[in-house]
């Protein structure tokens, strides 16, 4: 049987990989600065985890459904893209959390989400991207308990408890894009690479985080502005040109 | 409580035995003293390995390359974490304590962890040049030292970081065959981190080095360096690249080569903590440790909210 593949399959999978990749860029950031030496390796081992389902989804790509011959050229082609109208990836992803208050609730937001999307995945029609979210839910069961673990106990401290409280309130809105659609999704649902649109999950995920931090937050709905996720935010630029600073030194070069 | 010794001739005779002391012995206080400073040491650079490592990470040109660059630093980290917990046994700081003295300038590491890494190219000399000439000191330790915990402790870290300097052993060939841009670039990092990497090994060990006495090392600075020396000045020159050392020379009798004259200044300045990136590496680190505070403070006291105990 042939495996589904078109553009909006691509598009779908791209946007995916897009997350997955500068999450894990984003954590990587906190690798020797984290409070404490354990958090350090915690979210190193967690970028770690998410770059690595990234080159899944990237190699996916690459290979037009197939990643199992894609070599890593091709895999950076499209993680290094230069051309941002190229980029998928939703806004809490390009944001630097230079607070580590907003660094552990992006982390808990985004793994409460990324839970429920490759859920969305895990009988896709798209043989492969089946597979890695079989692999995927290993791995992201230890990273919703590592944060629900700190904010087991951080939330409940009067000074954390409010400082995480406020890190809610200002990322609500800009995570609430991780479930803005790309125009492709449509083709991935009706080949049956994805259950659903990634947006029917969005009252779990609110329920979620209305359970976790206790407090009758209001969910807003996916800003029609994000639609299509076409629109980088201003954080994008300088993260891509950081992530390319190496590569652009000499086009003819292999490091 | 373990093992005791009547006085300090009896408990040499023990380490010349190849005697091994466990953390509840009750080894003398001077022993306890040696041994936790060469710990605490290594502990303090494997984290600010990390820390010099870590500026370049995010601009990891590759994927999958930074998956690996990142494992590597999560080593070094851990590393760190291991070393901080076996030095924090012997019972003269807590792990909190030594990092606020890192944090405060107070303690010391090593002198390559003072300078910073300002290309790509000073990237892969840190884990060619830098980590084989830790990693040769600590397999010298390793060999034969007296103190167990560390001992057992160092054979997870030596196996370690030979997969790191095999790394940048693999990333610098690429250079070494890449484009004269590639090459001009690692050449400059040669020169820029050869003498600090040789520094590493400190100066001539002195006739009384109680380290070596107590088999806490068991080979001498000298002896170190120039194995170190002889590895990598002919291995540089084999891909092309020149050894900044107007001194250096070579025995083809006994294809020996052998270091010019060392300027032990810049090591004096490190440990003094006047490196020429001293300033900000532990600057920054403070400054770091002082905005997580918050967290550590929180988590301290979670037991007493957790059994109601009044703020």
């Amino acid at each position: 049987m042939t495996a589904p593949w078109n553009d909006g399959i691509r598009e779908f999978v791209l946007a995916f990989a897009d997350d997955e990749h500068l999450m894990g860029q984003q954590h990587a950031e906190w690798i020797g600065v984290a409070p404490f030496l354990e958090e350090d390796l915690a979210f190193c081992s967690i970028g770690q985890d998410e770059l690595g389902h990234a080159a899944s989804l990237y190699a996916l790509v690459a290979g037009e459904g197939d990643g199992g011959e894609v070599d890593d050229r091709a895999i950076d082609a499209l993680a290094f893209d230069s051309d941002p109208t190229r980029w998928r990836s939703c806004h809490l992803v390009e944001m630097p959390t230079p607070d580590w208050a907003h660094a552990l609730v992006r982390h808990w937001l985004y793994d409460a989400a990324e839970e429920l999307r490759w859920q969305l995945v895990a009988e896709s029609a798209l043989e492969p991207l089946a597979e890695a979210a079989i692999r995927a839910d290993r791995e992201e069961w230890f990273h919703r308990r590592h944060a629900d673990g700190l904010l087991d106990v951080l939330l409940s401290d009067p000074e954390a408890g409010p400082r995480l409280q406020a890190a809610l309130v200002d990322l609500l809105p800009i995570a609430v894009g991780l479930f803005a659609p790309v125009a492709g999704e449509a083709a991935a649902v009706d080949a049956d690479v994805a259950a659903a649109p990634f947006d029917t999950r969005l009252p779990v995920w609110a329920n979620r985080i209305r359970d976790r931090f206790a407090i009758d937050a209001i969910v807003p709905g996916v800003d029609a502005a994000c639609s299509g996720r076409t629109i980088r935010s201003e954080h994008f630029e300088p993260m891509l040109s950081r992530m390319r600073e190496v590569l652009v030194l000499d086009p003819a070069a292999v490091w | 409580m373990g093992r005791t010794w009547s006085s300090m001739d009896e408990f040499e005779a023990f380490l010349d035995g190849g005697g091994i002391v466990e953390v509840d012995d009750d080894m003398p206080d001077a022993y306890r003293t040696a041994v936790f400073a060469f710990i605490e040491m290594h502990a303090n650079s494997e984290l600010m390995g990390g820390l010099t490592e870590r500026d370049w990470i995010p601009r990891t040109p590759g994927l999958r390359h930074k998956m690996s660059v990142l494992a590597k630093t999560q080593d070094e980290i851990g590393h760190g974490h291991l070393l901080y917990m076996v030095a924090a046994d012997l019972g003269l700081k807590t792990r909190r304590e030594m990092l606020e003295d890192l944090f405060a300038g107070k303690s010391k590491f090593h002198n390559v962890f003072h300078y910073r890494a300002k290309t790509w190219g000073d990237q892969v000399a840190i884990s060619f040049l830098v980590d084989a000439a830790a990693l040769a000191s600590q397999q010298a330790v390793f060999k034969n030292c007296s103190y167990g915990p560390y001992r057992r402790i160092l054979k997870r870290i030596i196996a370690e970081e030979g997969f790191h300097m095999r790394m940048g052993e693999e990333r610098m060939l690429l250079i070494a065959e890449g484009t004269e841009f590639q090459r001009r670039m690692f050449q400059q990092s040669i020169d820029d981190w050869w003498w600090p990497a040789l520094q590493l090994f400190g100066p001539d060990s002195k006739p009384d080095d109680v380290l070596l006495r107590w088999h806490i090392k068991s080979e001498r600075n000298e002896v170190l360096r120039a194995r170190w020396v002889q590895k990598f000045a002919p291995m540089l020159a084999s891909y092309g690249f020149t050894v900044p050392d107007p001194g250096l020379t070579h025995d083809p009798e006994t294809d020996t080569w052998t270091a010019g004259p060392i300027d032990w200044e810049p090591l004096k300045r490190t440990l003094a903590q006047g490196g020429p990136d001293s300033a900000r590496r532990i600057g920054e680190a403070a400054a770091n440790w002082d905005a997580t505070r918050w967290v550590r403070d929180a988590l301290d006291e979670a037991p007493d909210r957790a059994a109601g105990v009044p703020a």
